[in-house]
């Protein structure tokens, strides 16, 4: 099984964003493909081949899951689990979320600090990809 | 006062006159309606025999005429015998006066008629009033009888239903309003349908009340549209806040941490407290931000609960595990008394991790460095408890009442220090109603709370062992001060002796028993009746009457009546219960 490494995170404030980048990139040491919205991570998927997609649920324009809903329709995408990211947290909200087959949801205001930790969980059980 | 031969006319005219009343006299019949329609008198005197129309005539067109008011009509006469009388009388005519007529006669009379008249304006008037007040209010309000026949409905109402008023009355509720006759005399929210066939949301409010044995039933309505639309509103106002709150406070909360992390280098060691305390911060008006949501969803009835079946201590590790860290940051121990085996309940998994969170952290806040907060979990034959115990200063007495209400939090500077929102417990309390469950606190100030939840257990039968106390004592005070203290948690029955306590207990299931050996013969063989009686059930012995090494022979519990208090007694009879119905428990 090979290790997390290439994550893709679609978030449309350009500050959460940074956030995000400075967690993923600099304290989780993965690559890191920012993306400021949906139809930005449907166009770069195919190129950047991610192994997870952190995903934020309330955007203009494409919602998170508009977002996922066409992402699953690339064939990269295939085994690639997907988290959310949102500001909602109300427990009801999050089963929906899970409906659309997410493999988890991490409530905002998150952990920078462990939020690396949380989706390499994410992805192990999520059914992150393996490679034979 | 109608009469054609002018010197009669003009002597009961000044009659009249001399009585104090104004006195208008006219020729015919004919000039008599027209007067009474023009100058609306208060009563009319008419000489029956009048050429061209007479006094029957007249007073038969004053009936028809003049239908809005009573217009009092007295007919004259100097005919012999009664029969014209009776047939004046017969065409409408309230009273006769016989010719010559006498001063005193019309002068009570007329005293009669004016009080009737009194009466009958003061009738008017409230009549008025009350028709004003149904006219005028703002709701709808519409009467109809037992079989849903619309009797009538007010201005309000036509409104409401975009139709005319008389077009209510006469119809049935069904065909008027659109709603069954049975669902408008329960419900108290129906949609209900307008004329041009618009349906709209109503509050409706139902009263009845009786007419001549007639059941008649009056309801309000009022429109919720606007009132829908304002909830809508503030739900979505609601989402936007909490999106837009937390969108900036998602920024804070993660520079922060990666400042105080050292991620972004090492920051001066007097700097370092500062961004804690910010991320702290940032985190509490995070948590503050979700109660505030939660509150009104609650509130609003609005909170869907994901019940499902569960099992409570792989909950309450999850639970445990996840305060940990705050635990050990203020140097509390987190202990669990998770027994195997315990029946599943059915709870909303989030929310109940959600509660356990509030009363763990509410429990390690008001520990000092170094105590412990304890969770346990236990079960009855009906339901299961979890309790979280801590060594704190306990609940004051004065705030006990008002703990799990909104915004409450013990005031004092050193509870204050101690933070939150004060809606912790008030949002607690009710996800824990909402599935079904019981929140309590005991407390003894100064030793510390103990916050219970109890949940009926799924598995729990129908034909489950009711708790009850049997109380043998032959002091009458004792067993009245134990009905005082226990029936809050049980039945409790009393019996002065042995023999009334076998009664009781052979008509239904086998009690816990409480029990003075005094004054009840040998003590030994009266403990050896209780056991039996008893069967496996505890025997808690309430005594000054007897002494340690006798309780330890007879293997019972002992309670000194002269020491042990209320919550003591309490204590040790809940937890005879527990112990019974784990006895009992598959």
């Amino acid at each position: 099984m090979r290790s997390l490494q290439r994550v893709m995170c679609v978030e449309d404030d350009p500050d959460i964003r940074m956030i995000l980048e400075f967690s993923l990139a600099t304290v989780g040491g993965y690559d890191v493909c920012m993306c400021a919205g949906g139809q930005l991570a449907i166009e770069q998927a195919a190129a950047f081949k991610p192994d997870l997609v952190l995903l934020d649920v309330m955007m203009p324009g494409l919602t998170g899951p508009q977002t996922l809903v066409a992402l699953r329709s690339q064939p990269v995408m295939t085994g690639v689990p997907v988290v959310f990211l949102t500001a909602k947290a109300m427990p009801d909200e999050v089963e929906e979320l899970l409906l659309y087959g997410a493999t988890g949801v991490i409530v905002k205001p998150f952990d920078p600090v462990k939020l690396p930790e949380d989706i390499r969980i994410y992805w192990e059980h999520g059914g992150g990809r393996r490679t034979d | 006062m109608a009469d054609d031969i002018t010197a009669s006319r003009l002597h009961l005219c000044d009659l009249l006159n001399g009585l104090g009343h104004q006195a208008q006299g006219v020729d015919s019949g004919s000039a008599a309606i027209e007067q009474a329609r023009a100058q609306a008198p208060d009563v009319v005197l008419l000489d029956l025999l009048m050429p061209g129309m007479d006094g029957f005539e007249v007073t038969q067109r004053i009936r028809e005429l003049i239908t809005d008011r009573w217009l009092p009509v007295i007919v004259t006469s100097s005919l012999e015998g009664e029969e014209h009388f009776i047939h004046a009388l017969s065409q409408g005519a309230d009273d006769y006066l016989v010719r010559p007529i006498s001063a005193g006669l019309l002068q009570a009379k007329l005293r009669h008629y004016a009080k009737v008249l009194g009466l009958q304006s003061r009738l008017a008037a409230m009549a008025q009033r009350q028709r004003a007040i149904h006219d005028n209010i703002h709701d709808a309000v519409i009467t109809f009888d037992d079989l849903g026949l619309i009797e009538g409905g007010n201005p309000a109402a036509a409104r409401l239903f975009a139709c005319d008023e008389r077009h209510l009355t006469g119809q049935l509720v069904e065909a008027a309003m659109g709603a069954s006759l049975p669902d408008l005399l329960v419900q108290r929210e129906l949609p209900l349908r307008r004329a041009d066939g618009s349906v709209f949301p109503a509050e409706l409010a139902l009263s009845d009340w009786t007419e001549q044995g007639r059941v008649q039933h009056t309801l309000v309505i009022r429109d919720l549209t606007e009132r829908r639309r304002v909830e809508r509103m503030k739900d979505e106002f609601l989402a936007t806040v909490s999106h837009e709150l937390r969108t900036p406070l998602t920024s804070i909360r993660g520079a922060l941490g990666l400042l105080a992390s050292g991620s972004a280098g090492a920051l001066p060691k007097a700097a370092m407290p500062l961004a804690e305390m910010a991320k702290r911060n940032a985190e509490r008006l995070s948590h503050l931000i979700d109660d505030i949501l939660d509150l009104t969803k609650l509130e609003g009835n609005q909170m869907v609960m994901q019940l499902r079946l569960m099992r409570l201590d792989a909950l309450l590790r999850e639970a445990i595990t996840t305060n940990q860290g705050y635990a050990l940051r203020v140097g509390v121990t987190l202990g669990a008394d998770l027994p195997e085996g315990c029946p599943q309940v059915r709870v909303d998994g989030e929310r109940f991790l959600q509660v356990m969170a509030n009363l763990l952290s509410n429990a390690i806040k008001h520990s000092a460095d170094g105590d412990a907060v304890v969770v346990s979990l236990d079960w009855t034959v009906s339901h299961v408890r979890v309790s979280v115990r801590d060594r704190g200063p306990g609940v004051d007495p004065r705030f006990r009442g008002r703990m799990f209400e909104k915004f409450s939090q013990a005031d004092g500077s050193d509870q204050r220090a101690k933070g939150g929102t004060g809606l912790g417990l008030y949002i607690s309390r009710m996800l824990i109603e909402r599935m079904g469950g019981l929140l309590s606190v005991e407390s003894v100030p100064g030793e510390g709370a103990t916050f219970s939840v109890e949940l009926p257990r799924d598995d729990a039968a129908a034909t489950v062992w009711t708790p009850w106390v049997l109380h043998i004592d032959n002091d009458l005070d004792s067993r009245r001060r134990l009905v005082d203290w226990l029936s809050s948690l049980c039945r409790v029955e009393g019996a002065p002796d042995l023999q009334q306590a076998q009664g009781l207990v052979s008509q239904g299931s086998v009690p816990i028993i409480i029990a003075d050996p005094r004054a009840q013969g040998a003590a030994e063989e009266f403990c050896l009746s209780l056991k039996r009686l008893a069967s496996t059930r505890p025997v808690i012995l309430y005594s000054d009457g007897v002494d340690q090494s006798f309780v330890d022979h007879m293997g019972m519990q002992w309670l000194r009546k002269s020491h042990a208090s209320r919550d003591e007694l309490l204590a040790a009879v809940r937890s005879a219960i527990i112990k019974a119905s784990g006895q009992e428990s598959p």
